[in-house]
């Protein structure tokens, strides 16, 4: 087949491609009012084509975006031939169309050319509220995927053009902030509209069959570039677990995941069927979820110069295998609340340990754990209720051969995509007055390279007495992993205070913070690469300068002494210590 | 009368006169280190000379002297700030460096393989003290003075020159602020710069605050030492004008405005460059444009779409976060200093290392031997060694060949002439990527716009990118040699200033509101006054920031002047609701909405600017030819004639390839184009069709 590319409109076209991705993610910053979606970016927008394959997902949380395909493929298998322009679908049903948990409501728009369905755009964010048993999502104990909220197969909301008020109200009759969750639909349609706009645009002005010749062009040359990417791991089989702290129901018991990533020549199996069999309790994840991290995770190990151009070509060579049934396949009624955090993470935490393995020279450490919430209250300044949930106390990312943990980011889930708060704008918004926010010593996992701190967080109840899921928390059991003799991220700990009276809470369970109580979250930070004992001993004197390890921290952990007049190593006694070990 | 226009860039200063007649003057000369100022002074005495009058006469007679500067953003590149520290709420030390968990800046998400920032001020040079302000400026906790003191001290025994309190909703309150600053000023004594967040960004949101407040304080001694030396020279030498800084936002400013608040001044040369582009597209009839700046060190690009000056408040600046109205410029290192190299694989690269002024290319014959970009332009011919501003700085050619050689064609096995053509390809292709990364990472088409190609090396390289690129055209003022400098000439004197009053619609006190505005008005009345402006020749333009109450975002929209009624208010509000739908394609007339910020720009117009019109003349330039000389195009050597610029007429058109030669320019004209000298003395170059091409026009 001979393709009609000329570099610069391929060049242009690919780049036009992953601009309106961003410019809808851009729309629903600048539109949506939960502040999840506006503040937090924990949301998906990208662009997929007539046959459901990937086009352009520039930037967004792991957990809802290399994988959507399942779900724009669901919608082309049973709406082939009612696809219509001006239709617009919603759907949040993990169990008919692999969406990844209730709270995550998709928007999904064909867009026609001529008469021919060309393009399908995709936008996707966390409701404030999705029925279910508690406002917000991550309640911990749901008996079964009807107890965790509205379930949604992908419906019409728009058909032709005409919005369909009635399916739309009995969407929001059933969610606790109607006119919240209905400016945030808009919000998502919009961004929806724009990409219709910007893509017709680019058709007229280029062609339609140039612009799928670019398309095709795209997927090869990524295809053909992550090929000689995992050719360049050495043939063979690695393994990698994590754990989340138990299942929100059986408590305590811990969920593993477990993972054999086989490289043979060109292509990468990523193989989870060792992994715990799916669970009562809300951390399982349905097939697309497992996907998604997994996938995340391969393409850190991939030329840093593909990344922000990743395709459908991208994910030929990589195979997901997801026994049905297990914690990384979940089968109806399977309750999937708390999996974006909860066994999601581990899965993009067992891949890295597999991978770091075949790829010692980019060894990846596991993330500070999510230590997030969500709470529901009453708001004293309007007498409205609100709901409200964090990323605040989360830890920094773990440590990567050749550099430390980047500070602040919050959890891996993420990769950087999903943002911390502004202490403000949350007191502006809630009543909830932020006490402490800062970085606590020694609260990262020790190595070579040492991981991102952990933090003190402790915010004040100024509003109602707030119930307080936890669901979205984890690590207070199970830790962020090291490698090559990094440590492991440490443990992180929460509790209710009044005064000088600190009482424990615990993660995936319900609790309350009363009137004038504080919420205090000291989270660890991520995990460590290499031996400590490695570890440039004036890097460690400026952590002590700089109050990130403590001297105490510096002899034991790192085996570095500091002469505490001058403030330097006291290299002798140093080699002396290291010497000794 | 004069007024004029000094751009500081990394190599040189360019300076640009207007007389009372209206005709433009320019001149260039090297930029001075450490101390910028005495190349300032040094192309103002040059002026002088060209207008045959002493220095001082000329000074005394000055009108407006306008001045950008790069020195606050290569302080902020460069790392060579003050050490700086500060004073922050207790229990928020560390919101600079957690930076609202922000890691993807210029990197993927995918891509973890990135060291973690590293921020201006480390964290042991920042500490805390007691105090609590609230969101709607009630004091929660009374500010702990004794901390303050502790910790002023503190950071003068650890010899901080610079200081910034960052204190928690010090936009509702400042005087948690401005006491612990007064406290420091006593401690810290006089030396040391200190600054304050509220005033330099009094708009919520914490961190973006605290890091554009943090800019300031390093890069603030710094500016203010040159900016110190500058007036005491222009004093020396009976200057009896206005002296207005460039700021950021594309606005000018006193000196005594900008000493406290430095952060205004990133960015500051480069943000004049898009009114110059606009200007000469007006003229040309195009608005689309890509303003070209390439200067000694790097070349600036800015994307103009509908005659627009673009602006950004979510501008980083390296790896910081500045969140002040920025002119949206996008810089790249590669300039005429730009040394070509090989690296440790063999292949040919360029920048972003640069010769700077000195030791400058090998040419200049200062001891340098690295080959830059200048070094090429004369090995292929494009510059005339003994012609480079006009002859006053002569070049010696041999140097640039043998540097070419032995750092470029001995290491590749290639002779002098090969080895110049591969590294300029080198060049333009790289920022030919550049450009194209610019333009379509926002979804432009590079081929539907015009370059406006300024800065002194321009007009040599940006006519092959656009070749490369497929651009069909090119427009090369005259002025390009002193582009940023015109761009001042060419754009408004004011200043913004902006009130925060967070409130529903339904409980919008209308006194409040007025008060905020008559506020506004009498500050940018007396900003008037140390500008030199009249207030009946001010122009106000008001604005409000509204969104649906639960929204995170807000929309500007216009407000009438004068006193306001609730119908006005009402107007606004239906204002809101139509831009919303035309930003976002839909709105919501069912949800209430709430105001957050009322603004108002102060404007001056601008003194219309006469450029001397060329007289007309016929499409034959052949009486302009001053000589031929070989040059490379294609790979191939031609016999290219060399046109003198200042005999070129209006309408004159000349066929690539060819050179035209002005003193502080030259125009390289390749073979597929064919240039037209406008009535501005500008140079319009156009791609050659097809059929032109075919039918032998070419040559």
């Amino acid at each position: 087949m001979s393709r009609n590319v000329d570099p610069i409109t391929l060049s242009t076209t690919w780049h036009a491609f992953q601009s309106i991705a961003r410019e809808m993610r851009h729309v629903i910053d600048r539109t949506a009012q939960s502040y999840l979606l506006a503040q937090l970016h924990d949301m998906a927008a990208g662009i997929w084509d007539a046959q459901g394959r990937t086009i352009a997902v520039p930037e967004g949380p792991t957990s809802m975006f290399l994988s959507q395909h399942f779900c724009v493929e669901y919608i082309l298998e049973h709406f082939g031939d009612d696809l219509h322009p001006g239709d617009v679908f919603c759907t949040n049903d993990p169990y008919h169309s692999q969406c990844n948990h209730l709270p995550d409501w998709g928007f999904i728009r064909p867009i026609f050319y001529d008469g021919e369905l060309v393009f399908m755009a995709l936008t996707r964010g966390h409701m404030m509220d999705t029925g279910g048993s508690f406002p917000g999502g991550y309640f911990p104990n749901g008996y079964d995927i009807h107890a965790e909220g509205l379930i949604i197969p992908p419906i019409k909301v728009f058909s032709k053009g005409r919005e369909r008020t009635d399916v739309l109200q009995l969407l929001w009759n059933n969610v606790r902030f109607p006119e919240g969750v209905k400016i945030d639909n808009f919000s998502l349609m919009a961004a929806l509209q724009v990409c219709e706009n910007r893509i017709t645009a680019m058709l007229d002005k280029y062609g339609k069959d140039t612009v799928l010749d670019c398309v095709e062009e795209m997927i090869d040359r990524m295809e053909t570039s992550v090929r000689s990417q995992i050719r360049d791991m050495p043939d063979g089989t690695y393994y990698g677990e994590s754990a989340t702290d138990d299942d929100g129901t059986t408590l305590d018991e811990q969920v593993w995941v477990r993972l054999d990533a086989t490289v043979k020549g060109e292509e990468l199996t990523l193989d989870f069927s060792k992994s715990d069999d799916q669970r009562k309790g809300f951390v399982n994840c349905v097939e697309a979820s497992t996907f998604s991290r997994a996938v995340a995770g391969a393409f850190l190990y991939f030329d840093p110069e593909l990344a922000p151009f990743h395709n459908a070509g991208s994910m030929r060579p990589v195979n997901v295998i997801c026994r049905p049934g297990s914690v990384c396949n979940a089968q109806y009624p399977a309750t999937v609340g708390g999996s974006p955090v909860n066994v999601g993470t581990q899965i993009l935490e067992a891949t890295v340990m597999a991978l770091s393995k075949a790829r010692p020279d980019k060894a990846i450490a596991g993330w500070g754990r999510r230590r997030g919430h969500y709470l529901s209250a009453i708001d004293p300044r309007t007498n409205e209720r609100y709901v409200q949930t964090t990323t605040d106390a989360d830890g920094g990312a773990g440590a990567v051969s050749g550099y430390d943990g980047f500070e602040g980011a919050m959890g891996m889930s993420g990769l950087g995509a999903i943002q911390r708060g502004s202490v403000e704008e949350i007191e502006i918004k809630f009543p909830w007055r932020t006490v402490n926010y800062h970085f606590v010593p020694d609260m990262s996992g020790a190595g070579q390279y040492r991981g991102g701190s952990g933090m003190l967080w402790e915010v004040e109840n100024l509003g109602t007495d707030a119930p307080v899921a936890t669901g979205s928390s984890d690590g207070d059991l199970t830790q962020p992993p090291g490698v090559q003799g990094g440590d492991n991220g440490p443990l992180s700990r929460m509790y209710i205070r009044k005064g000088d009276k600190k009482t424990p809470a615990r993660t995936h369970r319900m609790i309350e913070v009363k009137t004038g109580e504080i919420l205090g979250k000291v989270s660890g930070g991520g995990g460590g690469v290499g031996d400590p004992f490695k570890r440039d001993p004036s890097a460690v004197l400026k952590d002590v300068i700089n109050d990130f390890v403590t001297l105490e921290g510096a002899r034991n952990t790192y085996g570095v002494v500091i002469d505490t007049d001058t403030m330097t190593v006291d290299e002798e006694a140093t080699d002396a210590l290291r010497a000794s070990a | 009368m004069f007024n004029i226009c000094i751009d500081v860039g990394g190599t040189f200063t360019d300076c640009l006169v207007m007389d009372s007649k209206g005709s433009l003057r320019q001149f260039k000369s090297p930029t001075t280190y450490p101390d910028p100022s005495i190349g300032f002074m040094s192309s103002l005495e040059k002026a002088a000379q060209g207008f045959e009058i002493a220095l001082q006469s000329m000074l005394s007679d000055v009108d407006l002297l306008i001045h950008g500067t790069t020195l606050a953003t290569n302080t902020l590149i460069n790392r060579n700030g003050a050490k700086t520290g500060m004073i922050t709420t207790r229990g928020f030390r560390d919101v600079v460096e957690i930076r609202r968990g922000y890691k993807n800046i210029r990197t993927s998400m995918y891509n973890v393989f990135v060291p973690p920032y590293d921020p201006l001020i480390p964290r042991h040079l920042r500490k805390e003290a007691e105090e609590r302000v609230l969101f709607d400026g009630s004091v929660h906790t009374e500010l702990n003075e004794d901390d303050v003191r502790k910790a002023a001290a503190e950071l003068k025994e650890k010899g901080c020159q610079s200081l910034a309190v960052c204190f928690l909703h010090s936009y509702a309150n400042d005087d948690h602020e401005k006491r612990a600053a007064a406290i420091a000023r006593e401690v810290m004594g006089d030396d040391v710069y200190i600054t304050t967040s509220a005033d330099i960004l009094s708009v919520w949101r914490e961190w973006e605050r605290f890091s554009t407040t943090s800019v300031s304080a390093y890069t603030g001694p710094e500016v203010k030492r040159y900016m110190e030396n500058l007036v005491s020279r222009l004093d020396e030498n009976q200057f009896g004008g206005t002296l207005l800084m460039m700021l950021s936002d594309g606005l000018v400013e006193t000196v005594e405005y900008c000493k406290p608040r430095v952060v205004n001044l990133i960015g500051s040369g480069p943000a004049a460059a898009p009114a110059a582009a606009i200007y000469m597209g007006n003229a040309a009839g195009q608005k689309n444009l890509l303003s070209f700046d390439m200067g000694g060190t790097s070349i600036d690009i800015g994307l103009i779409q509908d005659g627009r000056i673009p602006t950004t408040t979510d501008a980083w600046v390296q790896d910081e976060r500045v969140a002040i109205k920025m002119v949206d410029v996008k810089s790249a290192g590669a300039g005429g200093g730009s040394i070509a190299w090989i690296d440790s694989l063999g292949l040919l690269r360029v920048g972003p290392q640069s010769a700077g002024s000195t030791p400058g290319p090998a040419c200049y014959g200062n001891g340098g031997e690295d080959p830059t970009v200048t070094d090429l332009d004369i090995a292929l011919g494009y510059m005339d060694p003994d012609f480079f501003l006009g002859g006053e700085i002569p070049l010696d050619p041999e140097l640039s060949r043998n540097a070419i050689q032995d750092k470029i064609g001995d290491p590749l096995g290639m002779n002098v002439n090969e080895a110049a053509q591969a590294a300029m390809t080198t060049v333009v292709s790289y920022m030919a990527d550049q450009i194209t990364e610019i333009s379509t990472t926002v979804g432009f088409d590079v081929r539907d716009m015009a370059i406006v190609a300024g800065g002194g090396a321009g007009p040599m390289h940006a006519p092959f990118i656009a070749e490369r690129l497929g651009v069909p055209n090119v427009i090369v003022p005259t002025i390009a040699a002193t582009y940023s400098a015109f761009g001042m000439f060419a754009m408004d004197v004011g200043r913004n200033y902006a009130r925060s009053y967070i409130v529903r619609a339904d409980n919008l006190e209308l006194d409040r509101v007025n008060a905020h505005y008559d506020d506004m008005r009498e500050e940018a009345v007396d900003g008037f006054a140390s500008q030199g402006v009249k207030p009946e020749d001010g122009v106000f333009h008001r604005t409000c920031e509204i969104r649906y109450i639960g929204q995170y975002h807000e929309v500007e929209v216009d407000m009438p002047d004068g006193h306001l009624t609730d119908a006005h208010i009402q107007t606004a509000i239906e204002a809101f609701h139509d831009r919303h739908k035309e930003l976002y394609t839909f709105n919501m007339h069912w949800k209430g909405v709430e105001f957050l910020t009322f603004r108002l720009r102060a404007t001056a117009p601008k003194k219309p600017i006469h450029m001397q019109s060329n007289e007309l003349a016929g499409p034959d330039a052949s009486g302009a030819i001053k000589g031929h000389r070989d040059a490379w195009f294609d790979g191939k050597i031609f016999d290219t004639p060399v046109y003198d610029g200042g005999k070129l007429g209006a309408g004159n058109e000349i066929q690539g390839p060819a050179i035209i030669e002005e003193p502080t320019t030259t125009v390289v004209v390749p073979a597929s184009y064919r240039c037209t000298v406008d009535n501005l003395h500008g140079y319009q170059l156009e791609l050659k069709t097809k059929s032109q091409a075919d039918a032998g026009v070419t040559l």
